[in-house]
């Protein structure tokens, strides 16, 4: 096997190993199961928050998380003296943590669909773009904590600072009509809101607004771009 | 033959010097020390030579080759234990020792080493759970996996128990004995005058010595005392002492139970004079010879002891 494909083994076991990835994947399932429960078989708003969370618990907290603490524990370090660049174990980490994403999502789909009936986007392509773009907006932000992060466990406790007004202002603890206008309205410019709004769109089918899709693409280029500059391998 | 060449090494950090002019050369198959006080340079020296930094000034050639030109052959040739590291706690022995071997284009047989270096009944357990002592067994095995031919050790016994210490500097000896080079960066004296055939000594970014651990304590740890005292009413055997070789000063001045005499030397005297004394039926009691040590050698090198 090469370097490679035994990192991106032995990566995936200390995946399934850690707590923290099965809990990113249970609670926006958990999300769905509760709300999804009552709500009616035309419900367009439930599936999408509950794939934004996902999005935004892998994206902000495992991901930053697991980079920071390789770096802390110096594992960057050991892996920079032999014949393989650690940018590999970064590169292998990001699938894997794209991987355990899709793994919820499609979770998230069949639960909602075969056992909740919930409806099922009009169509897959605008989705599937949304999805990818939010994806990056928030990835970029977790390499951005990644880099700013001294320790893992600083690391996990920006994370958890960032999730709950974004994910407020995103209005996916409170929906957003139901928040005072002024919040609603900056939360639309937030990545997360600007994901969940762009969302909301795709699935009913309607053709997206342009301005929350270049809203997560100026994000993604501009917080990785940071993100890039601020990374230190020790 | 030189493995390694480090000539004029100079590095410093936002105006502070930490490498000032660094030079040493180390042979094939010597345990090579470097001592020296917390902050003295000895990490970033060894992590010029490992081509994990780019030094200001000087040059490095391990093997010949250059650590930032030829990186890759670099690191296919070198092992690194570095101070301070972790693996994930829930790796497990086997798999790190098998992700590691993949690295190298020649490896070692891993499960070999795991053998070797008594971690195969700890294969299954995952790194969070192993002791400090099976933890530093565990890396200078990971050092030793992609089949080097010079090993870097970076204080390799900090924070462990006077007995994984011991047991650490016999496997020290082992990758000796194996023949791979080994480069040891140490602020423990006795660990290096244990393990070492030679020692550069770095006080504040330069090499104040470089010799072997019993050169060091001969030439800078100042002459060798012994003491005795003379029975009450004893000759003063001072003409017999001042006339055996090597001895350099006798001193007697007068104690409780007799006159104690104090004699200075180079090389084996007290065993000349013990012998001289014998001769001349010259009865003495309470004998003492003054150990000197390394860590005498290196308040001598550098005016202060060398304090954690």
């Amino acid at each position: 096997m090469t370097a490679f494909a035994k990192l991106a083994a032995v990566e995936t076991k200390l995946l399934v190993r850690e707590p923290g990835s099965l809990v990113s994947v249970l609670i926006p399932l958990f999300f769905l199961v509760v709300f999804g429960a009552s709500a009616d078989a035309t419900d367009t708003v439930l599936l999408p928050m509950g794939m934004a969370i996902a999005v935004a618990l892998i994206g902000l907290y495992l991901l930053p998380t697991t980079l920071a603490s390789y770096r802390e524990r110096g594992i960057l370090r050991r892996m920079s003296t032999t014949p393989v660049r650690p940018g590999n174990l970064l590169t292998v980490q990001m699938i894997l943590q794209l991987v355990l994403l899709a793994a919820a999502t499609a979770l998230q789909l069949a639960v909602a669909g075969g056992v909740l009936g919930l409806s099922l986007p009009a169509g897959f392509a605008p989705v599937a773009l949304v999805f990818a773009l939010g994806t990056a907006a928030m990835f970029a932000i977790g390499l951005l904590i990644a880099a700013l992060a001294p320790t893992g466990r600083a690391a996990n406790g920006i994370g958890v600072l960032l999730y709950f007004p974004m994910a407020y202002l995103a209005g996916l603890i409170q929906p957003a009509r139901q928040m005072p206008a002024s919040l609603a309205r900056i939360g639309e410019y937030t990545p997360l809101g600007a994901f969940r709004t762009a969302l909301g769109q795709a699935w009913t089918g309607q053709a997206p607004e342009p301005l929350p899709l270049v809203l997560l693409a100026a994000y993604t280029v501009l917080i990785s771009a940071v993100a890039a500059r601020a990374f230190r391998w020790e | 033959m030189a493995i390694i060449e480090v000539t004029g090494l100079r590095k410093s950090y936002g105006g502070r010097t930490v490498l000032d002019g660094i030079s040493l050369g180390v042979e094939a198959g010597e345990v090579f020390g470097i001592l020296g006080p917390n902050g003295a340079g000895k990490t970033t020296t060894v992590e010029c030579v490992e081509g994990l930094r780019r030094p200001d000034a000087g040059t490095v050639s391990v093997l010949g080759l250059d650590p930032h030109r030829d990186t890759r052959a670099v690191r296919e040739a070198i092992g690194v234990q570095l101070q301070q590291t972790q693996l994930p706690d829930n790796l497990k022995v086997w798999e790190a020792l098998d992700l590691y071997a993949s690295f190298y284009s020649r490896p070692r047989d891993w499960r070999a080493l795991m053998e070797e270096w008594g971690l195969a009944e700890l294969r299954n357990a995952r790194f969070g759970k192993l002791s400090g002592g099976q933890k530093q067994r565990l890396f200078i095995a990971l050092a030793l996996v992609g089949n080097p031919q010079v090993a870097f050790l970076d204080e390799l016994t900090t924070g462990l128990d006077p007995q994984a210490r011991r047991s650490t500097w016999e496997l020290v000896k082992r990758v000796r004995d194996s023949g791979v080079t080994t480069v040891l960066v140490s602020h423990y004296m006795d660990e290096v005058e244990e393990l070492c055939d030679r020692v550069a000594v770095i006080d504040r970014g330069t090499v104040v010595a470089l010799d072997t651990p019993a050169g060091l304590v001969d030439r800078n740890a100042g002459p060798q005392r012994m003491r005795f005292t003379l029975p009450r009413g004893a000759a003063d055997p001072a003409a017999i002492v001042a006339a055996v070789p090597g001895v350099t000063g006798v001193t007697t001045e007068p104690g409780r139970d007799g006159d104690r005499v104090t004699v200075t030397g180079t090389g084996d005297f007290a065993t000349a004079v013990t012998g001289a004394l014998a001769r001349n039926h010259v009865l003495v009691t309470d004998l003492r010879i003054d150990q000197r040590s390394l860590e005498d050698a290196f308040i001598a090198l550098t005016g202060r002891p060398l304090d954690r």
